[in-house]
Order: structure tokens, then C-alpha cells, then sequence
């Protein structure tokens, strides 16, 4: 597939604000690849999303340097609503992106907006309940969800407008372990099925390195590391631009400096196995 | 405080009065207002009550309905006391303050049981502009929110040694100052955050949206709505032609 998102020397800088939030910043996304960003608060992660997704410059003015381009429409250019259904972004907070009464109500929300025939409406509507499997939870009312089912509402909300790439801004901030986990396999399914590209904000590493193609790493505006997780896990900077290195990439990389042959990888039972190997072959 | 919030929040429940087109709910809500209002005899406040509590008893809401007449008791009394000074005639007080709560069960007939999206379907049928009836649906959906959000607040001052019952009245509002000031600057953010996701959403992008649900009338709807503007006229016509005194 072809690249979907085409960020050229971009710079923002929020009105009244003293420096610029996204700096010189360059980035290509391919169709179909699922992308981590990552650095510490406050470095501009959910300001570059903005400006992927339109809300920037459409709805906040200030000081726009660049290009962004994503699928067929520089975003500058093009209209929100035709960016509504190239781009969907999920908020941290669900809560917040729940408009309606009822959870198919609020699916339905972007294609209304669209005025998208009812017949089709209800299609789609049903297809997205079925693909993130809250069917059942149709007729609920927000405050009778709990914070996963919300989230998945807010996605099903997303997919329902067939966008080519989602967005998710901290999507497990809100969510226990468990949800959390069942989130990214949901995500990984979700591409695999459907080849949605997906740019994901996220400081928990450890979840999203196992489905994530790529991993870009911002600290003050700026990208300072883009590459595969396993290579950006081993790169000594990694740790001095504010990211958390999970204890096990930890352990490895300090294997490897001790002077173990290594190769890159993840888990706890990988590098378990690796080690294995490494000492039968003594 | 939970037992104040939970009088906002609107519950499914499935009876014959509830499945009614919302249109015909509200125009029997309105039918009683009228009647309630210009009610001006015991008797016919009597069969008027009488006729809206079998209503609220076939909606399965006749605790709810308690509920808003609890709330609404002091008024009635104050209304009382008030037409008591003035009038000096105990029954013309009586009536005026049972009239009262009468217009109250009135309305909430109504509200009580229709959900917000038949509200807002009521809304858009009568030709409302878009953004009215958006922020009208957001407000009502985040009701709970904010009540969540308030007792929270509550709790987490409560537990840094905020006393909110104690003191007379005046300390009591001096009081609500730190429970106040966290709610509005959270809904304030959430405000802005409501702002961007509708954005990203396609708020707006065409002048007519369509809607999910298509809504009919049904021949029970035509019956009901039938049915109770005859009664209504009837009864407006006693009211005119048999003039009971007081
Ligand atoms: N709406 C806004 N108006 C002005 N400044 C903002 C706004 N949103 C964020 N900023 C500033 O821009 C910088 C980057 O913020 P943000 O993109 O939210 O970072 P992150 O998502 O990585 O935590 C911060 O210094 C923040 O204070
Ligand atoms: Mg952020």
C-alpha cells in the first residue's frame, strides 16, 4: 500500500504561545503500518495529532509552518468533514466524545452528520457493533457503560465513518491492565482485517511494541528517533529523551553490553529462550 | 445527594404510556396542563389529580411522581400561605396551591417518561434549529456526568477536611467555593475537549443531517391522541357550561 500520511517540515506554535509545540517535524506513514508515538508530556504528541486529523489550523489558529498531507487531501486544504472520513481520532477521554443517548444514537453521530440515507445509517452502524462486539450494549445510555465499553462506543463512533487511518491519543490512560491489553489485540485485529493505519500515542511500551510496525519518539516538538520498536528499544538514547525502556528491553540491552550476543526482541520468554540456547551452546 | 441525581436521570422503563409516540405524550401533557390550570373547583381538581395519577399508575412512575411532589411541596405551601394573607378564604388558598402541584404532575408526566432522544426528536419535528437542539441533547446526556463529578469533588475535599454540613447557611454557601471552582474548571475542559471530537466528527458539515431512527406514528398513537383531545374538549366544555362555584 502506498503512503497515507505525509508530514513535511511542519511547525506549529499555539497563538500567545512562546515557542513553537511541533518543530520542523517530518513524518511518512504507510497504508496499513500501525505507528507508536511516544515522549514525555508536553512535548506536542497530541498537538502533531491535531494537526493530522484538521483540528489544526481548522479550529485552532496560530502559527502554521509546513505541509501535512493525508490520503488525497493536504489537510490545510480540505474541508473537515471530508477529513472525517480519511482520519478518526479517539480522545483520551471517551467520556468526552459520547454525545448521544443511546450508544447506537452516538455511532450513528458522523454519518447523520453526513446525512448519510437512514437505511445506510443503520447498516453501517450495525456492521461497526458487530466488529468491536457491543452488539448487546446497543440500546445503553452512556453512564451505563463501563470505561472500556466507552472506549470501544468512541471507537465503534470512528470506524463507523471508514477512515484510512485512526488516531487513538493515549487510549489506555483511563482503562485497568486487562482492558488495556484487549484494547491493542482489538487494534491489531482491526488492521489486520480491515488495513486501517493506525498512529498510536502511548507510555506504556511494553503494551503496543508487539503490534507496532514502527516507533517515532518526540521530546520538545521535535522527532528524535524513528525505526523499528525492537531497534528503537536497544538505542541507548531511547531512555535520556524521557521513555520508559520496559524492565525486560532493559535487561537486554545490559546483556548485550556485558557482551551476550543478543538478537532484538520483546518478551520475558523470548529472551528466556534465547538465553537457553546461548548457554546449552557453551 | 445520589438520591437528588438520580430524579435527572432518565430511566428506560416499558409501559403502555411510555411507548407512546413522544408527540402524543406531549400533547396530553399539555391537554392536563390546560386542564390543571384553569381548574377551578375541589371537584374538578379532584377528577383532574385523579385522572393523572392513573396515568402515572399505568406508567409505572407513581414514586417518581412522588418524588417531584416532595420537591415541589414547599412551594405549594408558600403559594398557600401567600393567597391565605391575601384572600383570607382557606378552600380559594387550598385550591390554588393543589393547582399547583396538579400542573407540576402535569409536566412531569411528560418528562418523566420520554427519553432524551425522543426529546429531541420532539425538537427537531417542530422545526428547531440544529445547534438548539444539540446543545439541549448534550446538556441533558451530561447531566449524570456532572453529578458524578460533583459528588467526587465532594468526596475528595470531604476527605482533605472540607466540613460541608456543618456551619449556618452563609458558611455552608462559603463552603461550596472549593467544591464549585474544580467543577466548573472540569467542565470547561471538557467542554473544549466536547468542541474538538464534534469537529472530528462532521458537526455541521451539511445544513440537514439525517437521523438514525426513522419514527412513525402508529394507529394506537392516532387512537390515544384522538381519544384524548375529544375527552379534553368535553372537559373544557363542562368547565365553560357548568360553572360549579368554589
Ligand atoms: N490548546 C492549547 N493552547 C495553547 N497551548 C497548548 C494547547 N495545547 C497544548 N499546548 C501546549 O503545547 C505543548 C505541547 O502540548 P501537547 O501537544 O498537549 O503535548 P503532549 O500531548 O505530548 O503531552 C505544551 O507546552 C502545551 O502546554
Ligand atoms: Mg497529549
Amino acid at each position: 500500500m502506498g503512503e497515507i500520511v505525509r508530514v513535511e517540515n511542519l511547525s506549529f506554535r499555539y497563538p500567545e504561545a512562546a515557542k513553537f509545540a511541533v518543530r520542523d517535524f517530518e513524518l511518512t506513514i504507510k497504508g496499513g503500518e500501525i505507528v507508536m508515538l511516544a515522549g514525555p508530556s508536553g512535548c506536542g504528541k497530541s498537538t502533531l495529532l491535531r494537526t493530522v486529523n484538521g483540528l489544526i489550523p481548522h479550529m485552532y489558529t496560530g502559527e502554521y509552518l509546513g505541509s501535512v498531507s493525508v490520503g488525497d487531501h493536504k489537510v490545510s486544504e480540505a474541508r473537515m468533514s471530508e477529513l472525517a472520513q480519511t482520519v478518526g481520532l479517539l480522545f483520551q477521554n471517551p467520556e468526552n466524545q459520547i454525545f448521544m443517548f443511546s450508544v447506537e444514537r452516538d455511532i450513528a453521530f458522523g454519518l447523520e452528520n453526513l446525512a448519510v440515507p437512514p437505511d445506510e445509517i443503520r447498516a453501517r452502524v450495525d456492521e461497526a457493533m458487530r466488529q468491536l462486539g457491543i452488539t448487546d450494549l446497543a440500546q445503553r445510555a452512556p453512564h451505563e457503560l463501563s470505561d472500556g465499553q466507552k472506549q470501544r462506543v468512541a471507537l465503534a463512533g470512528v470506524i463507523v465513518m471508514r477512515p484510512r487511518l485512526i488516531i487513538l491519543d493515549e487510549p489506555t490512560s483511563l482503562l485497568d491492565p486487562k482492558t488495556a491489553v484487549e484494547l491493542v489485540e482489538l487494534v491489531r485485529r482491526l488492521r489486520d482485517e480491515t488495513g486501517i493505519t493506525f498512529l498510536i500515542v502511548e507510555h506504556r511500551l511494553e503494551l503496543l511494541v508487539r503490534i507496532a510496525d514502527r516507533l517515532v519518539v518526540m521530546s520538545e516538538g521535535k522527532k528524535v528517533l524513528d525505526g523499528r520498536p525492537e531497534e528503537i528499544l536497544a538505542d541507548e538514547r531511547a531512555e535520556a529523551y524521557g521513555i520508559s525502556i520496559p524492565p525486560v528491553s532493559r535487561l537486554r540491552n545490559q546483556l548485550k553490553r556485558d557482551g551476550l550476543p543478543l538478537e532484538n526482541g520483546f518478551g520475558p520468554d523470548e529472551l528466556a529462550e534465547e538465553l537457553n540456547r546461548q548457554a546449552l551452546k557453551r | 445527594m445520589y438520591w437528588v441525581a438520580g430524579g435527572f436521570i432518565f430511566r428506560r422503563v416499558g409501559s403502555p404510556f411510555h411507548s407512546l409516540d413522544p408527540r402524543v405524550k406531549l400533547l396530553i401533557s399539555a391537554e392536563l396542563f390546560v386542564v390543571s390550570l384553569t381548574a377551578y373547583s375541589v371537584t374538578q381538581l379532584a377528577v383532574v389529580m385523579g385522572v393523572m395519577l392513573c396515568i402515572a399508575a399505568v406508567a409505572k412512575i407513581l414514586k417518581r411522581v412522588g418524588r417531584t411532589l416532595v420537591f415541589s411541596a414547599g412551594f405549594s405551601v408558600f403559594i398557600f400561605v401567600i393567597n391565605l394573607f391575601a384572600r383570607q378564604s382557606l378552600l380559594t388558598s387550598a385550591i390554588y396551591s393543589v393547582r399547583f402541584l396538579a400542573i407540576i404532575i402535569s409536566t412531569s408526566l411528560f418528562f418523566i417518561t420520554t427519553s432524551p432522544d425522543e426529546l429531541e426528536q420532539v425538537m427537531k419535528s417542530a422545526h428547531l434549529p440544529r445547534d438548539v437542539v444539540f446543545a439541549f441533547t448534550t446538556a441533558v446526556r451530561f447531566i449524570p456526568v456532572l453529578m458524578l463529578d460533583a459528588i467526587q469533588i465532594v468526596d475528595a475535599q470531604k476527605s482533605r477536611g472540607l466540613e460541608v454540613e456543618k456551619g449556618n447557611l452563609i458558611k455552608r454557601v462559603r463552603k461550596m467555593v472549593p467544591v464549585l471552582i474544580p467543577l466548573v474548571v472540569n467542565s470547561v475542559i471538557r467542554s473544549g475537549e466536547l468542541a474538538e471530537a464534534m469537529e472530528s466528527r462532521a458537526y455541521g458539515a451539511v445544513p440537514r443531517p439525517t437521523s438514525l431512527n426513522r419514527y412513525s406514528s402508529s394507529k394506537r398513537d392516532k387512537l390515544v391522541a384522538a381519544g384524548s383531545l375529544i375527552l379534553f374538549i368535553i372537559t373544557v366544555y363542562i368547565y365553560v357550561r357548568f360553572p360549579t362555584p368554589l
